[in-house]
């Protein structure tokens, strides 16, 4: 076993609480056990791509003249800062990305401190830079302790090469640990960074209003009186996260126009076509949702009404808006608080940390896992910009479409993605081109089957489609509607979206413990899926296992 | 050290000598009233730790705590299911736009956006400028809002200022200042005093920014403003801290964020954003419009890819702020109370969270 061996099996036994936080201390005591210390030296930029390298390897004066992003420009310039606030004053004295913004995150940020002191709060910075509004810089770090010894990591965006450069503090040196194209490409497809950086872009899970356990404009994270941080410079020059939403999603943007852009030759061939398809037809990654009111509200207000997140229901974001732009009109579902309330009694929700325990929901109500803007943001980008055709996207997104995320019905559609393509018009462009092996297929499976559906949906008449899967959408959120008001409609519910957040529990993004709570359904509980008629069952096994982006 | 004075919004220099007296006795009474808080409902009177810059010293301790939020209407977002939904919703109406920011389009015969015009002026500040100094109100619109406007246009046969006119009063036809009906000063001050009082319910001290505003009853629980701002305001007086909007009293922009913005050309859609009222620290009047020698409109202008159909879509890039003032840290020695009225109510929660449609 190699040394990248150990460091990866090591990695994947730190406990759910927090990992990719844990990464430069783990890989210190890592090496401590196999490695010594002194191995890597200060002053000196290494490589090592978790999953791809076996071994730290310094990088030669010329790789790192390849590194177009401003880390990379500071590294290669001699400049290695060792801390957040080292590393600004740096870019502060070069007049690189001279626009900063800071933003703070903790899944104990509601939790008051008078309450459970010994909590870990995981406290952390999220700091931006750039020349503009953009994001060419980004930083993220422990905003608690030592700041030599809390855990550093920086994404930088390389405009000539069109991708993010990662980075991170270890062992009292900088290591490059990949770029984007690292995230999408075997071996290192969900290792080390990438766990998180699924599809090589800025992450940020709870992307949308109320960004739960972010400092927003909907709450404040909670601090002691006499909490150091509160003299911070970055704490006090803190911004909210609904401007880092802006960001984060025009980061990912920037990284998918740049990737699309590469992904086709001059001959219009998209080798590795496949990396965009699973994007389409998987769940590569998710966001987290939630209502827009606090749980301990929602829970004493028995008469209110709750308004669910859209994205629980159907993958809203890309259905009904450009380019796919299917005209759906209904009204949000809700809930009353009684229903509410009542199924957090029932189910024994709380919010567990070692040995600490939170009765309840986490702090804003109904947190679900929803379709990630960076699966969204390629689809729609792989549609404007003529790779697929809106009505070949909208015939693999309906398929299932009451399950947003975890589809097994629509990730078997994968297998029959090309793993190289050819964007020929003279026969139908690509998306002729799978629709024709999807519907071959067709022919030798059930009518209900994932293949059927999707020719099904397919053969709809281009002036017709759009509406035909408004009719749909609208008669299963009626539907819904109508079960949600029962007690026992919603209590489905319930269990569906804990069913969800069990399958997002499994995911490498679950990072804390604190992020989701825990019910007294048994982890091992069948997992559910929605039906069209706003039922649920247990989910079915298909016979193809789809593709997943990461190891489990 | 105490204030001298209050400053008019955006510290402009509409005013003659006695008008800025006036609108210092304006702010200065509605900050003592708020003050003295609503003596007819339990838990809400006086509120001990918020104080007149005027009367009052503020003392070297002190600290300023900015509080933004987005200018969007959040009711509307929260109850449409597509963006171009929402963006059509909250361009159909002055009367949606309730966070502090209201908005005018002037678009072309094709329907490209060639100019949008965004104002965060409260209507007392018109309404003293209407009756102290006509004239200047006069020449204010025709600078901003369109050359040919007429007296009459602004001021009914009895001489009274008119804010709803047909130059303020939609959302293609001129925005002067605000009108929607939350959106008011006096409204800012009054939940900004409301929230400094620490509260304390069934033993536990509240925190959250929602059982905050349904406990003390303070501004429009459906907003993202008014309940960040008492949040906010709330959590400074936690620290046992005075604390008051500071001077110039008012509602500003923050900022425009060009995140995933694109110029036809490549230029810098920042560069598009101007400031046309106010001073630099305290803008008032914002304007989004591209000079006619680009030969490109607005609405050519793409965000994450998506034209700019509405100026609805910029206004999930603009920032609203306020300034809060605090000082004498550690020191106050206000008690805590109980709710206002009744426990916690539920009208408001259930106000905030039902679908409007």
């Amino acid at each position: 076993m190699t040394r990248s061996e150990d460091i990866v099996r090591d990695w994947f036994r730190i406990g759910p609480r927090r990992r990719a936080t844990a990464w430069s201390e783990h890989a210190v005591v890592t090496l401590a056990e196999n490695i010594d210390l002194e191995m890597l030296k200060p002053r000196t930029l290494y490589r090592f791509v978790m999953g791809a390298d076996s071994d730290f390897s310094i990088m030669s004066s010329s790789e790192i003249a390849q590194l177009a992003d401003p880390m990379g420009a500071l590294l290669g310039q001699g400049k290695f800062p060792l801390t957040a606030g080292a590393l600004l004053s740096e870019l502060d004295a070069a007049g690189m990305v001279p626009r900063q913004s800071s933003f703070m995150i903790s899944e104990a940020g509601q939790i008051s401190p008078d309450r459970a002191s010994s909590l870990h709060r995981d406290v952390r910075f999220a700091i931006v830079r750039g020349k503009s509004s953009d994001a060419d810089l980004a930083i993220s770090t422990g905003a608690v302790g030592d700041p030599a010894a809390v855990f550093l990591q920086v994404a930088g965006w390389d405009d000539r090469a069109g991708l993010f450069n990662y980075y991170m503090r270890v062992s009292g040196t900088w290591v490059w640990a990949g770029n984007s194209y690292h995230a999408l490409a075997s071996p290192s497809r969900g290792y080390g960074c990438f766990d998180s950086h699924v599809n090589g872009s800025l992450v940020m899970k709870e992307l949308k209003q109320p960004w739960l356990n972010w400092q927003s404009m909907n709450a404040t994270i909670q601090l002691a009186d006499d909490d150091p941080l509160r003299q911070n410079p970055l704490y006090q020059s803190l911004s909210g996260a609904e401007e880092l939403e802006n960001i984060v999603r025009a980061g990912i943007s920037r990284w998918t126009r740049a990737r699309l852009k590469h992904a086709v030759t001059t001959d219009r061939e998209i080798p590795n076509s496949d990396w965009l398809l699973r994007q389409l037809c998987t769940t590569t990654t998710v966001n987290l949702a939630s209502t827009i009111v606090a749980s301990s509200t929602a829970a004493t207000a028995p008469s209110a009404t709750l308004l669910l997140p859209l994205g629980f229901w159907f993958n809203a974001d890309v259905l009904v808006n450009p380019p796919l732009n299917i005209p759906v009109d209904s009204a949000v579902p809700s809930v009353t608080g009684k229903l509410y309330a009542d199924s957090l009694a029932r189910y024994d929700f709380a919010l567990v940390q070692d040995d600490f325990r939170q009765p309840g929901d986490a702090f804003f109500a109904f947190v679900v896992p929803e379709a990630a803007f960076e699966d969204i943001d390629v689809i729609r980008q792989m549609v404007t910009t003529g790779i697929l055709t809106a009505h070949f996207a909208a015939s693999v997104l309906m398929v299932d479409f009451p399950n947003p995320v975890f589809s097994p019905a629509r990730a078997t559609l994968f297998q029959y993605m090309p793993t190289a393509a050819t964007l020929d018009p003279a026969a139908g462009g690509l998306s002729q081109q799978i629709a024709a092996v999807i519907s071959k297929a067709a022919d030798g499976h059930p009518a209900d089957s994932p293949e059927a559906e999707f020719k099904a949906n397919w053969e709809l008449a281009e002036s017709e489609w759009q509406n035909v899967f408004a009719s749909r959408i609208e008669s299963y959120l009626a539907a819904v509607t109508e079960r949600i008001s029962s007690v026992a409609g919603f209590d489905d519910y319930v269990r569906l979206a804990e069913s969800r957040r069990r399958e997002f529990k499994r995911m490498r993004l679950n990072e804390f413990a604190l992020t989701l709570p825990v019910t007294n359904i048994p982890l091992d509980a069948p997992l559910l899926q929605m039906r069209p008629d706003g039922t649920i069952q247990e989910k079915l096994v298909l016979a193809t296992q789809p593709e997943e982006s990461a190891p489990q | 050290m105490i204030l001298d004075h209050f400053d008019p919004p955006g510290e402009v220099s509409d005013l003659n000598d006695a008008a800025r007296k006036e609108w210092n006795n304006f702010i200065s009474a509605a900050v003592d009233t708020a003050i003295v808080g609503r003596a007819d409902h339990a838990n809400d009177s006086p509120r001990a730790q918020y104080y007149n810059l005027t009367k009052t010293d503020t003392a070297t301790d002190a600290k300023f705590q900015e509080v933004s939020w987005i200018a969007f209407p959040r009711v509307v977002k929260l109850n449409s299911v597509s963006d171009q939904q929402r963006w059509r919703r909250a361009e159909s109406s002055r009367d949606v736009q309730d966070e502090y920011c209201e908005w005018s389009v002037t678009r072309r015969a094709d329907g490209k956006i060639m100019r949008a015009t965004f104002t965060c002026e409260g209507p007392e500040y018109w309404e003293l400028l209407a009756r102290t100094q006509p004239d200047t109100l006069l020449d204010l619109y025709r600078e901003f809002i369109d050359p040919t406007v007429q007296r009459d246009d602004l001021f009914d046969a009895s001489g009274t200022y008119i804010p709803r006119n047909k130059w303020n009063s939609t959302t293609t036809n001129g925005a002067m200042h605000l009108i929607q009906d939350a959106n008011t000063l006096s409204a800012e001050i009054e939940l900004s005093a409301a929230a400094s009082i620490v509260r304390v319910h069934n033993g536990r001290q509240l925190t959250g920014e929602q059982e905050l505003i349904e406990c003390a009853q303070y501004g429009v629980p459906q907003r993202n403003s008014d309940p960040h701002i008492g949040g906010v305001v709330n959590s400074v007086a936690r620290l046992k801290a005075d604390l008051a909007l500071s001077n110039p009293v008012g509602l500003y922009f923050k900022g425009l964020s060009t995140a995933g913005w694109a110029t036809p050309d490549g230029s810098d859609p920042q560069s598009y954003w101007k400031y046309i009222r106010g001073s630099a620290e305290h803008p008032v009047r914002a304007v989004y419009e591209v000079p006619d020698s680009k030969g490109f409109t607005v609405s050519d202008i793409t965000i994450q890819g998506a034209p700019i159909m509405f100026a609805a879509q910029i206004t999930d890039f603009i920032s609203i702020k306020l300034t809060a003032v605090a000082c004498r840290f550690g020191q106050s020695t206000a008690s805590p109370m109980d709710c206002v009225g009744v426990p916690a109510g539920i009208s408001a929660i259930t106000a905030t969270m039902l679908p409007t449609r």
